[in-house]
């Protein structure tokens, strides 16, 4: 044990003694691992908030389209959806987006009638339950500096001024959720949207069998032409494929840091310098054995990886969680620019660091430890000499 | 000596019936636990609840299935999977209804067969709580045939 922390002792020395180049290795290795975590955190932070909203999304939604557009559909539709086999509660839901010209962002409004919509939390305050009462999330309360107590005014369709009450703020575990949604009754938000009588912005659908729900969009397709059954896994897949595209095509950006990181690491692993050379065929001859060289070779590359992935585990969590991605969000967000400002929920797993572990400090230990082996199993007086 | 088979058979009802008979028909039907398998196959059952099946005799103990086809199969055959049983002593049969996904009286129940509609163990007798039903999942899945829960026969659900 004591000879193992003695090797570890003179590798820190080692370092140390060329202390620049080292640390100049250390930034190249920590940046890349940064730009690397980001994007893996990232990509992983904005999956999960959309799989929370698919946590509440119905089995099938129904919506009508006129010539492709989508268009509000008649409520009658219900009545003999729910008569299908297979289908339990069918509700018209009332929603829309409401682009906000106070603070040039853009709204969700979700139209309630009891229950909340989703697996909600309120952060203080309650759900609307009487006419004119609103509940809003973080990031329109933030935008409008509104909360609960006060009013919130808005332009309904026929351009006069609304006032509502607010009278719940939401916190959710995601905040793409709620960040930027307003909640309403039904009936206001129909009168504010101007929805005429009859009809509804589209129709959720619950089936109660996973594998039937493909055979009811199909009938309800064939009852009613003028619709357009949306599954959830079509939604997930939508999902899943905007953000796998997203960072695909930020990995391929950082294609060219991970090739300059890689160059260096060949070249660590190829050429010894012949400083370093040397003092192995010095060690050699003090009577060091080769095991002992290629520990002290293996700390050191240990401890050079070590410290770049955690000054660059650190970087890359303060970038995502505390700056809220400002660097990466406006490429993989890309729809985000009119949105509420808004902050991922950090989530780190062990999967996600024995990734990034295996991807940079494992390839960097070993490249240094290979041409030191070489070295060290040949003569010292040869290694000497050059 | 001819009287004693008698005996021990009118013992047996009376201890089924009355000493550990407290299964009745109406009881709800039994969820299975992480660790109930199948009766026939032995597969986790707990797995596929939109497919599970059970019997409950009448000294109250359970068998789970998982999909009808592997009940029948028991059912069919007692002597095989519970020497010494009959099909008397099977106090509730209980499958999942397609349609609802809830536990519906297995008696009662519509199946149809042939359908692309796939259970855990390939080919089911995909229940269904009445006939209309099941008509209706025989022209969406392309089945064969409706059949009731006595017409269920050794060859219908062969493996």
């Amino acid at each position: 044990m004591r000879r193992h922390l003695k090797i570890l002792e003179f590798a820190l020395s080692a370092l140390w003694r060329r202390r620049f180049k080292n640390l100049a290795i250390v930034v190249v290795y920590g940046f890349t691992i940064a730009v690397l975590a980001s994007i893996l955190l990232m990509t992983d932070a904005m999956r999960g908030e959309a799989e929370q909203i698919l946590i509440g999304a119905p089995d099938l939604v129904v919506q009508r389209v006129a010539a492709g557009r989508h268009d509000l559909i008649p409520v009658d539709y219900a009545e003999e959806i729910r008569g299908l086999p297979g289908v339990g509660e069918v509700s018209p839901r009332y929603w829309g987006y409401y682009f906000d010209a106070f603070t040039e962002s853009n709204f969700t409004f979700v139209g309630i009638d009891d229950g909340p919509p989703y697996e909600l939390e309120l952060l203080e305050g309650r759900l609307p339950s009487a006419p004119s009462e609103c509940a809003v999330g973080e990031g329109v309360a933030r935008a409008r500096s509104t909360g609960v107590g006060h009013e919130l005014t808005l332009i309904s369709h026929d351009g006069l001024g609304v006032i509502f009450d607010v009278v719940g703020e939401f916190q959710a575990s995601s905040s793409i959720l709620t960040n930027d949604l307003v909640v309403f009754r039904n009936a206001d938000l129909v009168e504010l949207f101007g929805i005429p009588e009859g009809r509804a912005v589209d129709l959720s659908v619950e089936v109660f069998n996973d594998g039937e729900v493909s055979t009811v969009a199909a009938k309800v397709k064939r009852i009613f032409p003028d619709t357009r059954p949306i599954t959830r896994s079509e939604i997930l897949r939508t999902y899943d494929a905007v953000f796998s595209w997203r960072s695909g095509m930020l990995l391929t950006v950082f294609a060219a840091a991970l090739a300059a990181f890689c160059i260096l690491a060949w070249d660590k692993a190829t050429g010894i310098s012949a400083e370093e050379r040397r003092e192995i065929g010095v060690l050699k001859a003090l009577g060091w054995s080769t095991r002992d060289v290629l520990e002290l070779k293996f700390w050191e590359g240990a401890a050079i990886s070590l410290t770049s992935f955690l000054l660059g585990l650190i970087a890359a969590l303060v970038h995502i969680f505390l700056l809220g991605a400002s660097l990466l969000a406006p490429v993989i967000q890309g729809w985000s620019v009119l949105f509420p400002e808004f902050r991922f929920t950090p989530s780190i797993t062990v999967y996600q660091l024995f990734v990034l572990g295996f991807l940079t400090v494992v390839p960097y230990v070993a490249s240094t430890v290979a041409p030191s082996w070489k070295a060290a199993v040949t003569d010292p007086e040869e290694v000497m000499r050059g | 000596m001819r009287i004693r088979p008698a005996i021990i058979g009118v013992a047996w009802i009376l201890l089924t019936t009355l000493g550990a008979g407290t299964a009745r028909a109406t009881d709800p039907a039994p969820v299975p636990g992480a660790k109930d398998r199948c009766g026939v196959c032995g597969m986790f059952v707990a797995k596929y609840p939109q497919w599970v099946a059970s019997i409950r005799f009448a000294d109250g103990t359970v068998v789970f299935f998982d999909g009808p086809k592997d009940m029948f199969r028991y059912l069919l055959d007692l002597g095989t999977f519970r020497p010494g049983a009959t099909s008397g002593q099977a106090a509730a049969v209980f499958v999942t209804d397609y349609y609802s996904t809830r536990p519906i009286d297995g008696r009662t129940a519509f199946y149809v067969a042939g359908s692309d509609v796939m259970g855990p163990m390939g080919a089911e007798l995909v229940p269904t709580a009445d006939r209309s039903h099941a008509e209706t999942l025989l022209k969406d899945h392309g089945g064969e045939r409706v059949v009731g829960f006595g017409e269920v026969t050794v060859e219908l659900v062969k493996p």
